[in-house]
């Protein structure tokens, strides 16, 4: 089977997509709304595919060792893997600040109760 | 709210871990978990108060849109949670209460009338008798007042099945009673953990595979005064399945 090479049109496409959409994260990380974990994971969608279209000799070797006949599909399997990651660490992250939750308002609500137990104890003194 | 506490004789020797009851005064608190029950607590606060025990109540109001706050808080202590956590989360807030203020036992019951107050005695009766970290007040033992539903009954026999076959530490017949007793090291153990969802029965696996012991003693329940419940229809068969993978789950892990 001939390796199909990308054509020049869909390598600048690409490329000016995975440029555009990085420094769109690069600029969000940078003002605090994503931090390096989120950065990183989130320009897989931008690097994976531009690696297959810039090296398409290495997309072809990555096919050919994982034994998959067209290396979009390993591309697709990459950004799948890379997305069943995320959501991994991001349902891990969200149980922690549910449980985080849970335990401020807890707090919250029995800081309250003493406040009100030392105020009733004050006014009785008082 | 006048402490006039509760004397517990000392007649049984400890086992299973379960502290003895000590000569004098022990401190026990009431904690009512409660979700837009306006229409029932008032009553149920008023029921509390005619057993003329002098029970320390703590109404945990699990962030209510209606008026139970101000209504709970003319008879009790009200720890207002800002937002719902769910039966699990306000429960543990009434345990983790217990735990700071010192008190030898917490009994939970339903902020919607199911229970009667007067069965609190019953559950510490049963724990001067025998003493075990968990006093469970159970329908069906001798299967009298309200029962739910066939449908239902047979999810929680499932449930009982499950427990009883996968731990030891005591034999249950009602694992999703609201109406429980627990005493210094249940309460101890649960301010630390204590499952938000489905609390009931997962609470007693945690517990049973942490060494707890857990008794129970027939009490009578009554329909609900109000409000509907919020497992019905499909809901059962998720809650079902969710409830035995967890208690699964709870015999799987370790105990820590």
């Amino acid at each position: 089977m001939t390796d199909a090479l990308p054509s020049p049109e869909t390598v600048v496409v690409i490329s000016a997509f995975a440029l555009i959409y990085m420094l769109m994260l690069l600029r969000k990380t940078l003002q605090g709304k994503f931090d390096l974990y989120d950065f990183l994971m989130l320009s897989m969608v931008a690097i994976i595919p531009a690696g297959f279209t810039l090296f398409p000799t290495l997309a072809y070797l990555v096919s050919h060792l994982t034994g998959v006949v067209f290396p979009f599909v390993v591309m697709f399997g990459a950004l799948f893997l890379v997305v069943f990651a995320f959501m991994h660490n991001m349902t891990a992250r969200l149980h922690r600040l549910e449980r985080q939750n849970c335990a401020l308002i807890q707090e919250q609500s029995l800081l309250v109760l003493e406040l009100q137990a030392k105020q009733g104890r004050q006014g009785v003194e008082s | 709210m006048a402490d006039m506490g509760l004397r517990l004789d000392s007649t049984n020797t400890c086992h299973n871990g379960a502290a003895a009851p000590q000569q004098g005064t022990s401190r026990v608190l009431i904690i009512i978990p409660c979700f837009n029950e306006e229409a029932s607590v008032g009553g149920l606060l008023s029921e509390i108060a005619a057993t003329g025990r002098g029970y320390h109540t703590l109404v945990v109001d699990d962030g209510s849109s209606d008026a139970t706050s101000a209504v709970a808080s003319c008879r009790s202590l009200v720890a207002r949670l800002a937002q719902n956590l769910g039966i699990g989360g306000a429960v543990q807030t009434g345990i983790k209460y217990a735990a700071r203020q010192d008190f030898d036992f917490c009994i939970q019951i339903d902020g919607d009338g199911q229970h009667d107050p007067r069965a609190i005695e019953t559950l510490l009766e049963a724990y001067r008798r025998d003493p075990t970290n968990i006093t469970i007040g159970s329908r069906f033992i001798d299967h009298a007042g309200f029962c739910s539903t066939r449908m239902r009954r047979a999810g929680i026999r499932l449930i009982v099945l499950a427990l009883n076959g996968l731990f030891s530490g005591g034999r249950i017949t009602d694992p999703t009673s609201g109406m429980r007793l627990l005493d210094r090291s249940a309460i101890a153990f649960f301010a630390k953990a204590y499952p938000t969802d489905f609390p009931e029965p997962i609470s007693l696996a945690w517990a049973m595979r942490a060494g707890l012991t857990v008794s129970e003693v027939p009490v009578e329940m009554r329909a609900r005064e109000t409000g509907v419940s919020s497992i019905d229809g499909f809901k059962s068969a998720s809650y079902m399945i969710r409830v035995l993978g967890y208690i699964l789950l709870a015999r799987l892990v370790r105990a820590s």
